[in-house]
């Protein structure tokens, strides 16, 4: 069956076509950057107004590209719930209107459950239950992954999310925009251990995360050292500052594990694709016997594959929406089969 | 040509169904919340009303605003969808003009005023009636009523939701003239259709990929960007 995902909850105007959840036959995205490096982060109507602008293009971008025509598209989905509500709904007017015009099933999904299934089409493999990280500059979350589209919450961020805290020292520091990919190629050459910034919460039993603290740390490390008169190790701070996200981040994912007692861990959203992140989990989960997944990095950051493999998962399940679809800016992840 | 025109830029949701100069239908749903909602089961309704499906529909006009911000990207891109998804052409129009041609049987300007949403600001523009078409004189004009009445120098009718309140508010800065009149109306789908047919029938489409609501007032951010370049990438 041939899906048509839309994603348009933040910055990123994305549209793709997917064969049985599984199969990623196009993965098109327009890509904001230009306007993020101008503001230095997302201004939603901007945004909005440049979904408006793209959606037909990037869906006619998605079908030309994997030599399909309309006519081939058997669903639509669409991410309807959480994010910016201005972006959320060009995604939906444009999803509602295409499954009117074409009589096809149309599915709203969650987008942290489209984040999920990134992975599920990079690793198919993932045992069930699992445990699910998903990191980004909007979000940071534990879920229990019992089965496709059963979901329990754990945790997640009282304030920063880990991606927005890598923004905000990247933009402190001067660095540019996005602030994920810089720090990580900065910290290669610098050393973990110069600073030792703190872990918020990380001995807490709370599954919960915590950034703003770590966040003025770095800040004023900064700021004392330009006030003694020091050089500036930006690298050693990028590395230490990194070591310790990805040190929260790891261990409270293992806790989760234990807690839960899963095999397998899976690991989504941009931060995902931060390579210091994938290392320690990886040699941590070796020495554990833990599985640990990452999605292909075209898969990491907002796309709409993962909402067509989320969208035909749950059309699977009977749960398709009908044309009074609506969008949700703001609503967790239910428990248990909902959404 | 059967065109459907679409128009959700205020607080409704207007679609009406045309067949060359014919209204076949012609609805307007309250929609102060549930415009995205709404909107396609609005479209069907209509479209059965006038006996119709989306089949039959040889070509769309959508109203490009100004009005709600959130109201126009429903209407635009559902347009552009239709469109695209039919393969048939779609032709935006300004929803000024949709209130001024309402009014084009009246005598004198005509100035149909939309109100911006946010404080006292108004979108208002001004259209002369000639051979029953309209055609805007002038640049749009955003800013508040005062600046609007100090350009009032002829007998003028205002047209929009608004439109007493607007024109009690332009007698008093006149000192109360007797040119004055006021047509409170919101714009139709009917009319949208009929003005969107006019385009379509001479040839001159919209660009479907292209094609964008008109804003006027600028996002305050929006005023450091100057015109971006498109980039899309492939990813996979
Ligand atoms: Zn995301």
């Amino acid at each position: 069956m041939f899906v048509l995902g839309i994603e348009t909850s933040c910055d990123e105007t994305a549209a793709a076509l997917v064969t049985d959840g599984k199969v990623v036959l196009s993965n098109k995205i327009a890509t904001q950057l230009d306007l993020l490096q101008k503001f230095g982060g997302v201004v939603p109507e901007i945004a909005a107004r440049r979904h408006t602008e793209l959606i037909v293009y990037v869906i006619k971008e998605a079908l030309d590209s994997a030599g399909k025509t309309l006519a081939d598209v058997e669903a639509i989905a669409v991410t309807s719930k959480q994010g910016l509500i201005g972006c959320l709904l060009v995604g939906v007017a444009a999803a509602k209107s295409l499954s009117y015009s074409l009589r096809i099933p149309l599915i709203g999904v969650h987008h942290i459950e489209g984040h999920i299934f990134a992975n599920q089409l990079s690793n198919p493999q993932i045992p069930m239950p699992h445990i699910c990280l998903t990191v980004s500059g909007g979000h940071t979350m534990l879920v229990y992954v019992q089965d496709y589209c059963q979901y329990e919450l754990l945790g997640s961020t009282l304030d920063d999310a880990a991606g927005e805290a890598f923004d905000k020292i990247a933009k402190f520091l001067d660095l540019g925009f996005p602030g994920g990919p810089v720090i990580d190629k900065l910290a290669v050459r610098g050393n973990r251990k110069a600073f030792n910034f703190p872990r918020p919460l990380l001995k807490a039993k709370t599954l919960d995360f915590s950034f703003s603290g770590l966040k003025t740390a770095v800040i004023n490390a900064f700021k004392h050292r330009i006030a003694n008169g020091e050089t500036l190790p930006l690298e050693d701070i990028a590395a230490s500052f990194q070591e310790a996200i990805v040190d929260v981040l790891v261990s409270k994912t293992l806790h989760a594990v234990l807690q839960r007692k899963v095999s397998a861990i899976s690991v989504t959203g941009g931060v995902s694709a931060n390579r210091r992140l994938r290392e320690v989990f990886r040699e941590t989960c070796r020495q554990e016997g833990i599985g640990v997944f990452f999605p292909e990095l075209s898969l990491c950051t907002d796309n709409a594959a993962m909402i067509a493999a989320a969208g035909y998962a749950r059309l699977k399940q009977g749960k398709a929406d009908d044309l009074n679809l609506n969008v949700i800016p703001n609503v967790p992840l239910e428990v248990q089969g909902g959404s | 040509m059967k065109v459907l025109g679409i128009d959700t830029s205020g607080y409704a949701n207007a679609v009406g169904v045309i067949d060359d100069n014919q209204v076949l239908a012609d609805f307007t749903f309250e929609a102060r919340n549930d415009s995205l909602e709404k909107i396609v089961a609005n479209i069907d309704f209509v479209l059965k009303e006038a006996g119709l499906s989306l089949e039959d529909i040889e070509g769309f006009g959508v109203g490009l605003g100004p009005g709600s911000w959130t109201g126009i990207k429903v209407g635009v891109t559902v347009g552009k969808i239709l469109a695209f998804s039919t393969n048939k052409p779609v032709s935006g129009v300004p929803t000024l003009e949709v209130l001024a041609y309402q009014a084009r049987n009246m005598p004198g300007l005509i100035c149909p005023i939309i109100n911006a949403g946010a404080g006292d600001t108004i979108y208002a523009a001004f259209y002369r009636t000639k051979d029953g078409t309209v055609s805007r004189a002038g640049e749009y004009y955003v800013g508040d009523i005062q600046g609007l009445a100090e350009m009032i120098k002829e007998p003028t009718v205002f047209i929009g939701a608004e439109a007493q309140a607007y024109s009690r508010l332009i007698n008093q800065a006149l000192g109360s003239p007797d040119d004055i009149r006021a047509i409170e109306d919101i714009p139709r789908g009917s009319v949208v259709a009929l003005l969107a047919a006019t385009c379509l029938e001479r040839g001159e489409n919209d660009d479907v990929l292209s094609l964008a609501p008109l804003y006027l007032k600028e996002s305050t951010a929006k005023a450091f960007v100057n015109r971006y370049s498109r980039s899309v990438q492939a990813k996979g």
